[in-house]
């Protein structure tokens, strides 16, 4: 069943790449015909990691350095980082920063595109934290954002080259690219930008839900909304299993 | 097989969760300490996030130290009353030593400092511990002598009462008085202060050895219920799920550990718990003077 909807989304993209006349908000890039297989990806307890496929048309006409680009970006929320120095703590905050960012592109992106082409094209992962107005024209800006993104890496939230890409004829790609295991649920972004000798020529936004479901969406819900509850919950638990184990032991 | 943690957001393998849960809860029945101080590090060297591991570890000795102490209560080697005397002064000796924490950390004194007295006060006891017990191997195996030097002070305190399941007749004083120091040392400290409040009983009340196992663990129940409470209604970072399994493998270790304390000699059990304690001093001398410390680190805004 998966896989009928997924060929019909590609069909769908093959149909209305011709037609690809609009801008995507806020930019002067035209809009690229894309879809994912699926927008929403439901977590339980026994999930343990996804893919998310995105199908892109390639605008034509197609030459040798035509390719795409995919990205995961999402949940957006401030983060602060500090900096352990011998004359104490220093701090940045940036207001707004992914808490995922995963992005792969074809070989012959990678080879034909400079690195201010995808900062523009907004699959650059440093330039994705914005910090406050006030630290904007700080000096060691960029070395905060370096840290930052080697530390999501650690983290396994932001990876880059670890999607894997497939050709078809008429200019149709499919992307698969893998949702990391400790993504937080939330809304992301997937993003697919298409490119011809070096520039932009077309980019897609679809948006991706990570929900949270069954006993998952319960426990989280009851932790964040319902304190106390979830304090006595965990006593008991607590209790409970030891007095379980303790009558089982004299059994 | 992989599971979800709903609060720490990683998938992790569950029965590798129970493996941690056992060996720590073998360690809690044996000497009757926690095991924070190796379980929080296990489960953030497994990947989960530090504050999540640090609240959820209370949550799984809560059962094991029930699972635990039930073992020793059968046999009559839980002083309730001793205990709650030391709960008592434990508890505001801790809500003390929260306030003075925050005062120090005001004040900008750096951690390392903090460290270093730790490691001098792990070292000197778990030292003292070990030549004391290696001592008492070499001629009966018993515990130390009851009308010691260290323990003179404490016969002409008033307010006498009698600890019938410790074979003691002391103050209240010293009880209240040493839960309260080791209350006030574990909050500044951020550990449980069992295994500092294990060898307190033995050396500085007197307490018989297999006694301060079930009456520390008995102790360390009602502690962890508070910690657990406080964390989960406060932060919200107890992982209910990662607990469960801990708890799963947690308390068949504490019930093995128990019995496996029976076997052994009690200057056994002391020697044992003092390379415990010497070996958490090394872990933070590795950590304070070898292990490379991370210059930045990140915190999420939410």
């Amino acid at each position: 069943m998966k896989r009928i909807a997924i060929a019909v989304l590609a069909a769908c993209i093959c149909s209305v790449s011709t037609a690809s006349a609009q801008r995507v908000e806020g930019t002067e890039r035209p809009i690229l015909a894309a879809g994912i297989a699926e927008e929403v990806i439901n977590v339980e307890v026994n999930y343990s990691d996804s893919r998310v496929i995105v199908f892109a048309a390639i605008p034509q006409p197609e030459n040798a350095t035509s390719g795409i680009a995919v990205a995961l970006v999402g949940p957006v929320v401030p983060h602060r980082m500090i900096r352990r120095s011998p004359l104490g703590e220093e701090r940045i905050e940036f207001v707004a920063a992914p808490q995922v960012f995963a992005v792969g592109a074809e070989p012959v992106v990678t080879a034909s595109v400079s690195p201010d082409t995808m900062i523009q094209a907004g699959l650059n992962a440093q330039a994705s934290a914005l910090p406050r107005l006030d630290q904007l024209l700080s000096p060691e800006l960029g070395a905060w954002r370096e840290a930052f993104v080697g530390l999501k890496m650690d983290e396994g939230l932001y990876t880059f080259g670890e999607a894997t890409f497939r050709r078809f004829e008429g200019g149709l790609r499919r992307a698969t690219i893998g949702l990391p295991l400790n993504a937080p649920p939330g809304e992301y972004t997937v993003r697919a930008v298409a490119f011809r000798d070096g520039r932009v020529v077309g980019e897609s936004r679809q948006r991706l839900t990570l929900a949270r479901t069954g006993l998952e969406a319960t426990l989280f819900d009851l932790a964040r909304q319902h304190g106390l509850i979830y304090g006595f919950v965990a006593v008991l638990l607590g209790i409970a299993v030891g007095g379980i184990a303790a009558w089982l032991g004299r059994k | 097989m992989l599971i979800h943690l709903p609060i720490a957001q990683v998938a992790v393998d569950p029965l590798i969760l129970v493996a941690i849960g056992m060996v720590v809860g073998f360690l809690s029945g044996l000497f009757g300490v926690g095991g924070g101080f190796l379980l929080t590090p296990l489960l953030i060297f497994y990947g989960i996030p530090a504050a999540v591991a640090v609240s959820t570890q209370a949550n799984q000795i809560l059962a094991t130290s029930i699972a635990g102490v039930s073992a020793h209560w059968r046999e009559r080697q839980v002083d309730t009353r001793l205990g709650t005397l030391m709960l008592m002064g434990g508890l505001a000796g801790s809500t003390l030593g929260v306030g003075i924490f925050s005062l120090l950390k005001a004040f900008g004194v750096v951690d390392g400092t903090i460290a270093f007295l730790y490691i001098v006060f792990l070292g000197v006891i778990g030292g003292l511990m070990a030549w004391e017990s290696v001592n008492a191997l070499r001629k009966a195996g018993g515990d130390p002598g009851r009308r010691t030097r260290l323990r003179a002070w404490m016969r002409g305190l008033p307010m006498k009462r009698r600890f019938p399941r410790s074979g003691l007749y002391i103050s209240i004083i010293p009880p209240i008085g040493i839960g309260f120091f080791v209350g006030m040392l574990a909050a500044i400290l951020g550990v449980g202060g069992g295994f500092i409040l294990a060898p307190a009983m033995v050396y500085l009340l007197g307490v018989p050895t297999r006694v301060m196992v079930g009456t520390s663990l008995f102790q360390i129940i009602f502690l962890t219920a508070y910690v657990t409470f406080l964390q989960a209604t406060l932060n919200g970072t107890v992982d209910l799920v990662l607990a469960a399994v801990l708890m799963v493998g947690g308390v068949v270790g504490a019930r093995y550990g128990a019995i496996a304390g029976r076997r052994l000699k009690a200057a056994q059990v002391r020697l044992l718990l003092a390379l415990l304690v010497l070996a958490i001093a090394g872990r933070l001398v590795y950590e304070l003077f070898v292990a490379p410390r991370p210059e930045y680190r990140l915190e999420e805004m939410l």
